[in-house]
């Protein structure tokens, strides 16, 4: 029985409305800053095929609209009316979590005794217990370190809540009061998804509702398909790094090659490095996963507004990453800090799109998002304490037709910044400067966004500043088509004054009462020839502070005299012979880099090490990249003088390594 | 002033509308005139005139006019306000492009940003400075100030907004600033940001700074041609606008802060919409607000609108309190078309007024929402707006029976109708479900509300919408096509005021000096302001409502306390405290009472109210001879034979069952069988649902 076209729109409204109405109750009674400011909750209904079939349009993470509900439901077998599973253990859900504190339930939803959906909800909890406050470390190594382990049970049976686990879960977090309100926040959206499906059941049928399932998903398939149908067939393959694994300055790899053949996506991760001994890893199940083919579900939304939200749109994709890398790593690994290797995994598919065609998606925006974090003592209790006084994100990167955006990358999260007075008023700092940060866009035909310059002075002695998972500090985000790659990252102490200094990385820095930090993130990269570029639109970047004469001059060839162009000098600029650049340019240490360390062999070395355990190969992993560049122990950027012999010295020692295991 | 007649204007895209009331006994007249877009003014002129000849009010009778302008909104969205400059803190001068840093979609990558209201270029940096304790670390010196107002001079700008970090917390440097700009430029015009409003988020405040002097020239021009033509029809008597919050101010502080009325319009609907309810039913309202262009919700809890600082005018934030006005995809011109997959789709794209809907006969071949109505036999072509606007019925059908070619209906010679039927099911079920969200984010429940229908479209929507939505109650005002002016003419003389400071409370409620500090001078503000906006208001009482914004240390996301007004006057720190314990225990089932709390922002409403207006006894009028009593209407999938009536010929206490449609020049509405139309003694149109009364409470 086909659904005729009102009814379907019908149910189409009301469901994700559903959906909707689901988060606007947990959002709304949830306590814990993650769902109130960040947005870090996500609910969704779920057909009898375990996947969701209505997903809000926009509120809460938008990521997970493609998630699985099978593995947790096959761990607990049938279920009954006013059933609720909980769970948050990415090894035991089949990665329905990424990370301990996002608590995952999912209740089935009955209409008069019969099975009809599956209710949805997930929420980024305060704390979960673990070595640190929230849970979250980078240096944790296994997840043992990072709280309560949550494998699927009932949290609710037939409406009556197990009281055990629940003491157990209080008692295991840090904010036991806030974590409950998220939990009846939860509980309360679930009751209202059921509600609403009841009422849809009943006004439109069960069978209209079953079949409603199926043809959504249908109906998102062919509205992606067209979409997906404008990236050529072939094999297509970029990799982007992580500048570091945390635990030493060695960089790690992500690598993505995509198929495309008869109207099927594969995306394969075979040669991404792997996993790390910190808190980076993906956790992905084996599993499609919503991560990893997210950059696809955001091609087809952006192309096609109408195009609804549900894993219909990923019929035609398919996607594996190999068992023990950072995209599928193996238990225990921790995974608490997985938002940087999203980032850069969302690099490196949007690198393997832009080589099947330019015009597809846009170059890679700054890439990182930098939580400056000040611990001071508290006013009152004396006590210190670590406050994020604000969330500095990139420029984006740019695309074929348009300039990226300044100071904005909506990237995984989009939160608003804090203002210079909230951060003023909470905080014993004055920030000095906040602004767009000069000559930090990739330049191209079309300019990547700016990013930001931040500036604090303390205002007391015993302050410390900490910035974790601040990357693309060495690898910079890269431009395409003939456009240039943005400036890095940079984080400096005191800048102009004599005792300057340069951080290249941030743990944890005291500062005292004077002195200031100043951040720069990068921009996005540039789209197109920089020489192409109106030279209006660059002297506007310039009058406006976006660029400076000499970058107008060196890569825009554009001559700037007072406030306006010397049109003369800038034809002549502009006609002269220019080296050529490479169809995506990440810069001259990345190219140095891939010479230094070529793709065969980064390959040759991950099967090398596939026989130890995690920790050995880590370990090992390590030592070899440090002998080979004995300059990654320093940190910083570390140069490659002679690339060739790098790459010799890579490979010999790669070979000693398979010489070791074959023995 | 008991004899005169007070007169609420509404300037809308296409009618103006204008309602006269009569203090001494509440008799009412309304008047719509069409919009002049090149000059409001005139059409406001003209409106005057016309509604004062059909009410036969002589100038002498006019006691006040009450005025809602959309120039202000108008001259924001299509970015034709003055040339302005905007003067920053030194480090500050990229707050427009930066904004709050935040996209309005996470992963849609062909979106773009706003285009900053002031480009960079015109964006100055001084070394001024507050510190968050309001003590000034940075003050620029002469030469600075002469460099500044050099750049100003060059960069040929009508006006300044002026806004310096942390001024909210020492507006006197902004003043010393703006004062040496002002003692050298001395015909600029200078918005300073705290004396605005002085409350923290630096972006939001520039920007209400910054919106405020965009749109001044322009409404200071609108203000004195209407001056003028007022005095040329003999209109000496005070003249009021309406504001953000309902209320309205003078003229001259209209003048001063004409940022208040941008979002005039849809506010004052709401207030009337409340006034005209029921005073039983005020509790639970949802007002509906259907145009052609656009419909707009909004959610009433006992009595009160809901306010919000966080409404938007186009791309910008404004951060005054203003009634929480929710747009909802369709209108009466939501476009009607079919995707791909031949799937029907309404909306977002309008037909706006011009071309407008096919029945209007201007060319266009799109079909909408109203081509719905009048081809399923709802509108009648000769009778719509009191049959000033003939409609084409034959166009209309043939682009819906096209449509329904297109959808695949079955052929026959109902099929423009079933496609019309399909097309208002799908736009009920979009609307109900917005409705719905809107009372889950507030974890209401639509049950308990009733639904108020205005605009020119509401009535003919609403008992669709609220069979559809659960509601059990449509509540249709008299005149619900000039509701908007009707709210103007009742408004309130009103004004919001605000301020951030930096207190914690003590469990023990220690700490509170501060708030009652920072509450008196709000308080001696506003009555010192509301005093000099009306002769006669020293002796009148005057109305408070106190807000503030709460949250333990560790909260990011503070709570509205509202302060009810028994407790204003003794109001101390433990009272304060128990009330955000309270409403935190409502909200997430605990609360700390052992820890500090902070207060960061105080809110408070100073009004005059007006004595109650009821409106003058309802007289029936019988019906013309011969007048048709029935009308065939296509609704959900059948053939209705529903009665007919002229909404002037129904009397207080009249009870009709639907299929019921009730005409009247503004509006034509229309109730669903299963429903009851009850005739209030007040002449408000009451529908109740009849046929679902099983297992409801």
């Amino acid at each position: 029985m086909r659904l005729n076209t009102t009814d379907f729109e019908i149910l189409r409204h009301k469901s994700v409305a559903a959906a909707e109405e689901m988060g606007l109750t947990l959002q709304r009674s949830a306590r814990s800053i993650y769902v109130k400011e960040v947005s870090d909750f996500g609910t969704a209904i779920a057909g009898l095929d375990g996947k969701a079939f209505a997903y809000p349009a926009a509120l809460g993470l938008a990521a997970f609209v493609d998630l699985d509900l099978n593995p947790t439901l096959q761990a607990i077998g049938p279920l009954s009316p006013g059933d609720v599973i909980l769970s948050n253990l990415p090894y035991a859900n089949g990665g329905l979590s990424t990370h301990l504190p996002d608590l995952q339930l999912v209740r089935p939803f009955f209409v008069d005794g019969q099975l009809v959906a599956y209710g949805w909800t997930m929420a980024h909890t305060s704390d979960i217990g673990g070595g640190v406050p929230s849970s979250i470390s980078p240096r944790f190594a296994e997840v043992y370190e990072e709280g309560l382990q949550i494998p699927p049970v009932l949290l609710v049976r037939g409406g009556v809540p197990d009281e055990t686990l629940l003491a157990i879960y209080r008692l295991n977090s840090r904010a036991p009061k806030t974590n409950m309100g998220d939990l009846n926040a939860m509980l309360a959206a679930l009751e209202v998804g059921q509600k609403r499906i009841e009422s849809v059941a009943r006004a439109h049928g069960v069978a209209a509702l079953l079949q409603f399932q199926t043809q959504i998903a249908d109906y998102a398939a062919e509205k992606a398909r067209t979409v997906l149908d404008t990236i050529p067939d072939g094999r297509f393959e970029f990799w982007d790094y992580l500048d570091h694994d945390f635990n030493s300055n060695v960089p790690v790899r992500l690598c993505c090659a995509l198929t495309k053949r008869d109207g099927h996506i594969h995306l394969d991760f075979a040669g991404t490095d792997p996993q790390v001994q910190s808190a980076f890893n993906l956790p992905t199940a084996n599993l499609r996963s919503p991560y990893l083919a997210l950059r696809l579900l955001h091609l087809v939304t952006s192309r096609d507004r109408t195009a609804p939200n549900n894993h219909g749109l990923l019929n035609r994709v398919s996607a594996a990453a190999p068992e023990g890398s950072i995209l599928n790593p193996v238990y225990p690994a921790a995974c608490g800090v997985r938002h940087a290797t999203v980032m850069r995994l969302l690099d490196a598919v949007s690198g393997a799109l832009h080589q099947a065609d330019p015009g597809l998606v846009p170059v890679a925006g700054g890439g990182t998002v930098l939580p400056v974090v000040l611990v001071s003592p508290d006013p009152v209790t004396g006590e210190t304490r670590p406050m994020v006084i604000q969330s500095l994100v990139c420029g984006s990167g740019s695309r074929q037709g348009s300039d990226g955006i300044d100071g904005r990358e909506a990237g995984l999260s989009n939160t608003r910044n804090s203002p210079i007075e909230r951060t003023e008023d909470e905080a014993p700092v004055l920030v000095e400067h906040y602004g767009l940060r000069c000559d930090s866009a990739g330049p191209g035909r079309w300019r990547g966004g700016c990013g930001l310059i931040y500036r604090i002075r303390m205002l007391r002695d015993d302050l410390a500043v900490m910035a974790r998972g601040l990357e693309r500090f060495r690898f910079t985000p890269w431009g395409g088509a003939g456009g240039r790659p943005a400036a890095r990252c940079r984080v400096v102490v005191n800048m102009g004054r004599p005792d300057e200094r340069e951080v290249s990385r941030l743990d944890y820095l005291p500062l005292a009462k004077g002195d200031t930090i100043t951040f720069m993130t990068p921009g996005g990269g540039g789209f197109g020839d920089p020489f192409t570029r109106p030279a209006e639109a660059v002297l506007q970047d310039v009058l406006c502070g976006f660029v400076s004469v000499p970058s107008a001059r060196d890569d825009y060839g554009v001559v700037i005299q007072g406030e306006e162009v010397d049109e003369a000098a800038t034809s002549a600029l502009r006609c002269q012979p220019r080296d050529t650049v490479p169809t995506l340019d990440a810069g001259p240490f990345r190219r140095s880099w891939d010479e230094a360390f070529p793709d065969d062999l980064v390959r040759r070395l991950i099967a090398a090490l596939a026989p130890f355990t995690p920790r050995i190969r880590s370990r090992k992993r390590q030592a070899l990249y440090e002998s080979v560049l004995p300059a990654l122990k320093d940190g910083g950027l570390p140069r490659i003088e002679e690339p060739a012999q790098t790459r010799d010295a890579f490979a010999q020692a790669i070979e000693q390594l398979e010489r070791e295991v074959a023995a | 002033m008991s004899g005169g007649w007070r007169i609420g204007i509404d300037v809308g895209g296409t009618f103006n509308d204008l309602v006269a009331i009569r203090e001494a006994d509440g008799r009412r007249v309304a008047f719509k005139q069409p919009s002049v877009p090149s000059d409001p003014s005139r059409a406001v002129e003209e409106g005057l005139r016309g509604l004062m000849d059909r009410a036969g009010i002589a100038p002498a009778q006019v006691s006040r006019i009450m005025h809602g302008t959309t120039l202000g909104l108008n001259t924001i969205l299509q970015r034709r306000g003055a040339r302005l400059a905007l003067v920053v803190s030194r480090g500050n001068g990229d707050v427009l492009e930066i904004a709050r840093s935040r996209m309005a979609s996470a992963f849609d990558f062909t979106l773009k940003r706003e285009v900053p209201l002031i480009p960079r270029q015109r964006v100055f940096e001084i070394d001024a400075r507050v510190t968050a304790e309001g003590v000034i670390d940075r003050r620029p010196d002469a030469a600075a100030l002469d460099a500044l107002a050099a750049s100003l001079s060059a960069a040929g700008v009508d006006a300044v907004a002026l806004m310096l970090v942390n001024s909210y917390r020492h507006p006197a440097l902004e003043a010393e600033v703006a004062g040496a700009i002002r003692s050298r430029l001395p015909d600029l015009p200078i918005s300073e940001s705290a004396k605005l409003w002085p409350e923290i988020r630096e972006y939001e405040r520039g920007m209400l700074a910054a919106l405020n002097a965009y749109v001044q020239p322009l409404m200071e021009g609108y203000f004195d041609r209407l001056t003028d033509r007022l005095a040329g029809l003999g209109l000496t008597m005070p003249v009021f606008i309406t504001t953000n919050n309902g209320g309205s101010v003078s003229l001259a502080s209209a003048r001063a802060r004409p940022i208040d009325a941008a979002l005039s319009g849809p506010s004052t609907g709401v207030t009337a919409a409340v006034l005209e309810s029921p005073v039983r039913l005020r509790g639970r309202l949802v007002t509906l607000d259907m145009g052609g262009t656009s419909t707009d919700m909004a959610v009433v809890v006992d009595g009160q609108p809901e306010y919000t600082n966080e409404a938007r005018i186009g791309e910008f934030p404004i951060i005054l309190p203003v009634i929480a006005v929710t747009a909802i995809g369709a209108g009466g011109g939501s476009l009607l078309t079919v995707d791909a997959q031949k799937v029907l789709k309404i909306g977002p794209e309008s037909a706006g007024s011009d071309p407008g809907p096919v029945c209007y006969g201007r060319g266009a071949q799109v079909p909408t929402i109203t081509d719905c109505y009048l081809t399923s036999g709802i509108l009648a072509a000769d009778s719509f707006l009191g049959g000033r606007m003939p409609l084409h019925p034959a166009p209309s059908a043939a682009a819906l029976a096209a449509l329904g070619d297109t959808l695949g209906l079955p052929p026959g010679e109902d099929r423009a109708q079933r496609a019309a039927d399909a097309a208002l099911q799908v736009a009920t079920a979009m609307m109900s479900v917005e409705m719905l969200k809107l009372l889950a984010q507030r974890g209401l429940d639509q049950r308990d509300f009733s639904l108020v229908a205005f605009g020119g479209a509401g009535a003919t929507h609403a008992c669709m919408l609220a069979e559809e939505a659960g509601l059990d109650r449509v509540i249709i005002p008299r005149t619900p096509g000039t509701l908007c002016a009707l709210g103007a003419a009742l408004a309130d003389i009103r004004r919001d005021y605000g301020r951030s400071l930096s207190a914690t409370l003590l469990p023990d409620g220690a700490g509170f000096e501060a708030v009652a500090e920072a509450v008196a001078a709000l308080a001696a503000e506003g009555t010192g302001w509301i005093r000099g906006e009306t002769p006669g208001a020293e002796a009148r009482p005057l109305a408070f409502r106190l807000m503030a914004e709460m949250r333990f240390p560790d909260q990011a996301h503070a709570l509205e306390i509202f302060v009810p007004e028994a407790l204003r006057e003794t109001l101390d720190g433990a009272a304060l405290l128990d009330l955000f314990h309270r409403e935190h225990e409502r909200l997430y089932g605990f609360s700390s009472r052992d820890e500090r709390v902070r207060v960061s922002t105080i809110r408070l409403s100073v009004s005059l109210p007006e004595p109650a207006l009821t409106d003058a006894a309802l007289q029936a009028s019988p019906p013309a001879p011969g007048a048709r009593r029935h009308r065939r209407v296509f609704s959900r999938g059948e053939w209705h034979e529903a009665l007919f009536r002229r909404r002037d010929s129904l009397a207080p206490g009249d009870r009709l069952e639907g299929p019921l449609i009730v005409e009247q020049d503004d509006t034509t509405v229309w109730i669903l069988p299963g429903w009851q139309c009850h005739v209030e003694a007040d002449g408000n149109l009451l529908l109740h649902r009849i046929s679902r009364k099983e297992g409801q409470a």
